[in-house]
């Protein structure tokens, strides 16, 4: 009598490891790490509209990023606008909107050495905070310089120095030419 | 090193022979009796009684008779040994001639588990280890494997975080280490610095620590040492006992339980046993800040079953490791900048809160076990057996950032996920050969496939593996000398297909010979020699040879190099023990190891670009290297029940080639404790205690410069300890209470790859409470 009462749960745990096996969800690998491949600087100033580029299609290793020379007119008005686009996938998919939809978890950092000047965010994330998509700036002296753009997540804008807080996204340092 | 015969069932009959015949000094009286199974009743031939103290001794005869003459009156320990059987000691005043019937168990070597041979002979083989059971693997095994080790001198951890722990013995770890659990070689993912190891300690009774290459009995691979999980045995009376644990922390307001339930039948040789651990804990906190995202949470489950007919023995293992671990969120950064903004906080961002909510980033890992063994009794020596097992790794790791435009059904999705299933089979004999010669011969296989459904850090593969190996052990009661030595061949293949969209379809052979030499000689009855050397070889890993690609908690662009070779192990160790019954014990172990084409992390001059930003890259290279040191360990009576506990290791890595250090050696820890013993009559096998200890621990000065940050100032952090038996009713109660870092020091370990971004916890106070329970 004691062995049928303890048989059954004998069984069923003896039975027990090959019901609860892997459960592969076999939707094939997913490898798209990679969430941002271009950094898209729209200059609009002195009459006209030029875009610039930095783009890593192959995601961290093999080649680097190509980043084009950014080419300005001295002593002029700019206005700024960013995009972050994924270019892996095809059609690309542009992530500003994403940004947007979670401003307030993003920040865009501007850091400019030499002829650039650094460019001061004029939009507003949906908590009345920098979010830095889009700014303006006026040009000096000719000359030449450098301008990093980077796309902050989750830093804390109420900091000081809130671009030193959080984790990068996307960060790119342009060549810029002050003519 | 008593504690072992306590486990065991020796029964003892003590009948005082004919009348005193003379109180003299006179060397007449003899000793007689018979050797019996204790499961079985049965005489046991041929096994050897010996009179520790004078070395008089003899062999049973066939019926399982023995007679010992001339011996003087006195205290005097007997041991009996049997191949197949626990040694049984027991202690006897002689005054008159004396009949001494030896009951003894079989012991884990026949019956139980293939691993369990090489620890059990562990006191009588060469090599150097270290175990950790009863109070003191309590103590720590809610901790994770790897913080209960750390009580054995020459183990450290490799942390990130405080939840995510490695063990490393004499500087090595993750697969340079095996860990076997339940006679199963443990097969995850353990290449990664934060993967942990997927075993819950509550499944063992014992947990031993084999250090040094010659791993020749338990496989190629193991160039730092072995870590033994051992279960209890599966239950010898008939009847329902088990166990229940309950422990609390107040660092992270940790809660775990953990029962086993275990039975065997009357009428059939047949037991079984149920065990589970539930674990949760929230955000841990440092002196002065929370850290957020900390907590973990853990379900673990398993069963045996054992049916043991006359000669035969048929074990299955099931066991399901579950585990969800949050990682600081401070710890996970974009590129080099951030990383570099971190270190210069050296804290995180905000003070943090208590919770116990599990957000990103965050680690899930399963890991399922099934083995079949199967026993069978040749002789009285011989044993042959048969292990089949299987086991599913799953691990998936959520970034803090979920992708951009997530669809909805892919909201909740991994960012990594690796899943590997293994299955292996060993075929084992153990023999006799001669008097003395005790060995083993077995081969062994294993086949890996390997899926990386997420992420491309590395490719899919799968391996195959085959060994072959020998040992054989010549020991003799009564010699002071012991020897062992053992021979393997390996050989593996490794086939690599797709990585991200690349396809390497790439196929790799990899083989060589492993040895081990052991002499153990006893000086005399207090101090004891053990040399070993031992040349062992591991083939290069998939993450060695094809990694690629960014780790966020390191801020490191990491890249494999296909054309690594194997690397090849030399290990010396020397080791002199010295025990004087209950006044003091030590142990002093120095090693030196040489490591060829060891593989490592070379930085790169430049750093690599991507559109996150700078990384700094690493290459994997190899190099020889060099790494030596000296394990301490020593436990002196200083008054009635006072005892001084010391601890030390002290170790030094070198890249022979570079002319640098070795990066992440643990630096000098040194460990004193004071333990006062009480109750020790009313409870002899479970006596109660306060310890109080310190550890301190020196800044690692010898370092390579290539760290992100200089390593961390050295500490001192005292912990104490209460630990009491206490009887309710007819029910024993095992009671803990201990503070670890009682001062709520602020400090950092250099071996913890978070000490960039936090301190380590501040003080936690923790009550533990197990209930041994039996009903028969």
């Amino acid at each position: 009598m004691k062995i049928n009462a303890l048989k059954l749960p004998l069984l069923a745990i003896l039975v027990l490891p090959f019901l609860g096996c892997e459960k592969d969800d076999d939707n094939g690998p997913d490898n798209e790490q990679e969430l941002i491949t271009t950094i898209a600087l729209k200059f609009t100033g002195g009459g006209q509209t030029v875009t610039f580029t930095a783009v890593d299609k192959d995601g961290d290793g093999g080649s680097a990023p190509v980043i084009q020379n950014i080419n300005l007119k001295a002593n002029t008005d700019y206005t700024l606008s960013i995009s972050f686009l994924d270019e892996s996938k095809t059609p690309s998919e542009d992530i500003t909107t994403e940004v947007k939809a979670e401003s307030n978890d993003h920040l865009v950092c501007y850091a400019a050495t030499g002829a650039m000047v650094s460019p001061i965010a004029s939009d507003k994330d949906a908590g009345g905070k920098t979010l830095g998509l889009e700014s303006a700036f006026k040009t000096g002296a000719a000359g030449a310089g450098t301008l990093k753009i980077t796309l902050k997540h989750e830093a804390d804008k109420s900091s000081a120095n809130a671009c030193g807080t959080g984790e990068t996204d996307a960060e790119a340092t342009f060549n810029v030419t002050v003519q | 090193m008593e504690k072992r015969w306590t486990s065991l069932l020796v029964m003892l009959w003590l009948v005082l022979g004919l009348p005193a015949q003379l109180l003299a000094q006179d060397c007449n009286l003899s000793l007689r009796g018979q050797v019996l199974n204790a499961d079985t009743g049965l005489p046991m031939p041929y096994a050897g009684i010996i009179i520790k103290e004078t070395q008089q001794g003899v062999q049973s005869d066939e019926h399982g008779h023995y007679q010992i003459e001339r011996i003087c009156p006195g205290e005097y320990t007997i041991v009996c040994s049997h191949l197949g059987c626990d040694h049984a000691e027991q202690k006897l005043a002689l005054q008159r001639n004396a009949v001494l019937d030896i009951a003894m168990k079989e012991n884990a070597v026949t019956l139980e588990n293939l691993v369990v041979t090489g620890s059990s002979n562990k006191k009588a083989g060469t090599q150097t280890s270290s175990e950790l059971s009863g109070v003191e693997l309590d103590a720590g095994r809610g901790m994770g494997l790897g913080e209960s080790l750390k009580r054995l001198s020459g183990v450290s951890t490799l942390n990130t975080g405080a939840t995510i722990s490695k063990p490393v013995i004499q500087g090595l770890h993750s697969n340079r280490i095996l860990i076997f659990n339940n006679g199963v070689r443990l097969e995850g993912q353990q290449w990664g610095n934060e993967h942990a190891p997927e075993v819950d300690p509550f499944t063992a009774e014992r947990i031993t620590v084999v250090k040094g290459a010659a791993s020749v009995r338990y496989g190629a691979d193991a160039l730092g040492g072995i870590i033994l999980l051992e279960p209890k045995p599966g239950r010898q009376t008939p009847g329902i006992g088990g166990e229940a644990h309950l422990q609390g922390y107040s660092n992270g307001r940790g809660g775990i339980a953990s029962g086993m339930l275990e039975g065997r039948l009357a009428k059939l040789p047949l037991s079984g046993r149920i065990q589970g651990t539930l674990k949760r804990a929230g955000n841990l906190q440092t002196p002065n800040y929370y850290l957020n995202n900390t907590g973990v949470s853990e379900s673990n489950f398993s069963w045996s079953g054992k049916f043991q007919p006359e000669h035969w023995v048929v074990e299955t293992f099931y066991s399901r490791f579950f585990t969800q671990l949050g990682i600081l969120r401070d710890s996970h950064i974009g590129n080099l900048t951030d990383l570099n903004n971190a270190i210069e906080r050296g804290r995180p961002l905000q003070d943090g809160a208590f919770s116990y909510d599990l957000g990103r980033p965050l680690q899930k890992v399963m890991h399922e076990t099934f083995r079949v063994k199967l026993a069978h009794a040749l002789s009285e020596t011989d044993k042959l057996s048969l292990q089949v097992s299987r086991q599913f790794n799953r691990r998936q790791e959520y970034d803090a950032h979920r992708r951009f435009n997530p669809l909805p059904e892919t909201l909740d999705d991994p960012s990594i996920e690796f899943e590997i299933t293994t299955w292996a089979a060993e075929l084992n004999w153990d023999h006799q050969l001669g008097r003395n010669w005790r060995g083993a011969l077995g081969t062994n296989a294993q086949s890996q496939v390997n899926t990386v459904d997420r992420g491309a850090l590395i490719p899919n593969f799968d391996n195959f593996d085959w060994g072959l190996y020998w040992t054989e052990r010549r020991f003799k009661y009564g010699s002071p000398w012991e020897y062992e030595f053992g021979l393997r061949y390996d050989l593996r293949h490794l086939h690599v297909a797709e990585q991200g969209t690349n396809n390497l379809n790439e196929d790799r052979n990899f083989q060589n010979w492993s040895a081990s030499l052991g002499v153990v000689y006893a000086l005399n009855e207090v101090w004891k020699l053990r040399f070993n050397m031992g040349s062992a070889w591991r083939s290069p890993l998939v993450n060695e040879l094809y990694s690629s690609g960014v780790h966020h908690g390191s801020a490191s662009y990491e890249q494999g190099n296909p054309d690594l070779q194997a690397e090849r192990g030399f290990n010396n160790s020397l080791t002199l023990e010295g025990s004087r019954n209950d006044h003091w014990t030590m142990a002093l172990t120095s090693y030196y190891n040489l490591i060829n084409h060891f593989i490592y992390l070379q930085p790169r001059s430049e750093a690599q670009l991507t559109i996150r930003g700078a990384f700094p890259a690493f290459d994997y290279n190899q190099a020889d290297a060099r790494i030596m040191g000296i394990d301490w360990t020593g436990d002196f009576t200083l008054y009635k029940t006072l005892h001084l506990e010391s601890k030390a290791s002290l170790l030094s890595g070198w890249n022979r080639e570079l002319e640098d250090y070795l990066i992440y050696m643990p630096p000098l820890r040194f460990e004193q404790g004071l333990k006062w013993g009480f109750n020790e009559k009313k409870q002899a096998d479970h006596p109660s205690f306060v310890r109080i200890s310190a550890l301190w621990v020196l800044q690692q000065k010898q370092a390579p410069v290539t760290d992100y940050a200089p390593p961390p100032a050295g500490f001192v952090r005292l912990d104490a300890e209460l630990f009491h038996t206490l009887m309710w009713g007819k029910q024993r109660l095992e009671v803990g209470i201990s503070v670890s870092n009682l001062l709520n020091t602020e400090y950092r370990e250099y071996l913890n790859r978070f000490r960039y971004f936090s301190a380590e916890p501040g003080r936690n106070l923790s009550l533990r409470l197990k209930v041994p329970f039996n009903f028969t």
